[in-house]
């Protein structure tokens, strides 16, 4: 289970393949997920309609993700040891274009060796 | 005629050569007395003799041979007899000339950094990262002291270990003390939700504007001054 951190509308999803890789995934890894739970946007949006409109994604969707945020300690060239509380993701489609269109928590440094520069300029903090 | 007897006995032929060698055998025992030149030389050897013994006995001893080999090198342990500790020492004069960062984590100093201490740490080419000290790992040389540095960002739980003598590590400075010393050396119960401190980003810039020399709190205007002032640096941190 992996935390989505984009306004796509999937907050919890599940990690079905990590790709090109027979091993884990780490941040930046390219992973396929199935969306778990659908975020809500504030009690103001109310009602099923709107959420569902407001989403892009739904529950039960088989997404791509990039892994951004991961609990295993990873040793970065210089030295230095980064660990976060929780494994995170972002939805992305085929092309590898972000669905959503903003983020809402710090990401991996390690996305900018990985390409990924467009979810890291999204991204309000970078570590 | 030969054939028909052979028909009747056939082993005729040969009784009859074995009579001829036994009648030679007999004659034989009389040849040597016969011949002298066939007799031997020497008398026979005695009962005992065993001549695997005999030969044992006879051999010239000369010792193991002598081989020549070339000389040992010289021992490494009289030239350098601790080469971890020179390389330590010299480690630490290129990387820590001034001997301030082990000041920061030695043993003797009472001020030194403790676990439960907030620090700052600088990097020559990244953000600067602060967090509370939960651990300091000084494995079996000073050289690879580390600390474990523990923030919430962005109301994310960070953890990041940062080699004290890292040239990539600019300055490490001391925030704010634990008040009363931590009775753990490893706070790792901090992780906990139920102890966790949360976000020190408060506590550094309070700490970063004092250094500047800027206002410390105090009036409704000020503090709204400051609360704007300390929006703009987080975003420029989100930009870099």
């Amino acid at each position: 289970m992996v935390n989505v951190i984009d306004n796509s509308g999937a907050a919890v999803a599940e990690c079905v393949k990590v790709l090109k890789m027979k091993r884990h995934a780490r941040i930046g890894d390219r992973i396929i997920v199935v969306v778990q739970k659908q975020r809500n946007f504030g009690p103001e949006s109310g009602g099923a309609v709107s959420v569902s409109a407001a989403n892009k994604v739904r529950r039960g969707d088989i997404r791509h993700a990039v892994v951004v945020r991961t609990t295993k300690k990873w040793q970065r060239p210089d030295g230095s040891v980064v660990k976060f509380d929780d494994n995170a993701c972002v939805l992305i489609n085929k092309g590898g274009e972000p669905i959503g269109s903003r983020m809402n928590s710090v990401v991996g440094k390690e996305l900018r060796d990985k390409k990924w520069s467009k979810i890291l300029s999204l991204a309000p903090m970078h570590l | 005629m030969s054939t028909p007897t052979h028909c009747i006995r056939p082993l005729g032929p040969l009784k009859q050569a074995l009579r001829q060698c036994r009648a030679e055998r007999r004659s034989y025992a009389t040849t040597q007395e016969l011949y002298p030149s066939l007799q031997t030389r020497y008398p026979p050897p005695t009962p005992g003799f065993r001549p695997s013994q005999a030969m044992k006995q006879n051999r010239f001893e000369e010792g193991m041979k002598k081989i020549p080999v070339a000389q040992p090198p010289r021992s490494t342990l009289k030239a350098c007899p601790d080469p971890i500790a020179a390389v330590t020492a010299s480690q630490l004069t290129t990387l820590d000339p001034t001997g301030a960062r082990a000041r920061l984590f030695a043993h003797s100093n009472p001020d030194r950094v403790q676990p439960g201490d907030i620090l700052l740490v600088r990097l020559k080419n990244s953000t600067p990262f602060s967090g509370i000290c939960l651990n300091i790992r000084q494995r079996h040389s000073p050289i690879d002291t580390a600390i474990l540095l523990r923030n919430q960002l962005t109301r994310i739980g960070v953890e990041m270990w940062f080699k004290v003598y890292s040239p990539n590590v600019e300055s490490i400075e001391v925030v704010q003390r634990k008040e009363k010393r931590a009775r753990r050396a490893k706070l790792y119960y901090l992780r906990q939700p139920k102890h966790d401190v949360g976000s020190v980003e408060g506590v550094v810039r309070q700490y970063q504007r004092q250094r500047m020399g800027g206002p410390v709190g105090g009036g409704k205007n000020a503090k709204g001054r400051d609360a704007n002032a300390g929006r703009k640096k987080n975003n420029q941190r989100g930009r870099n």
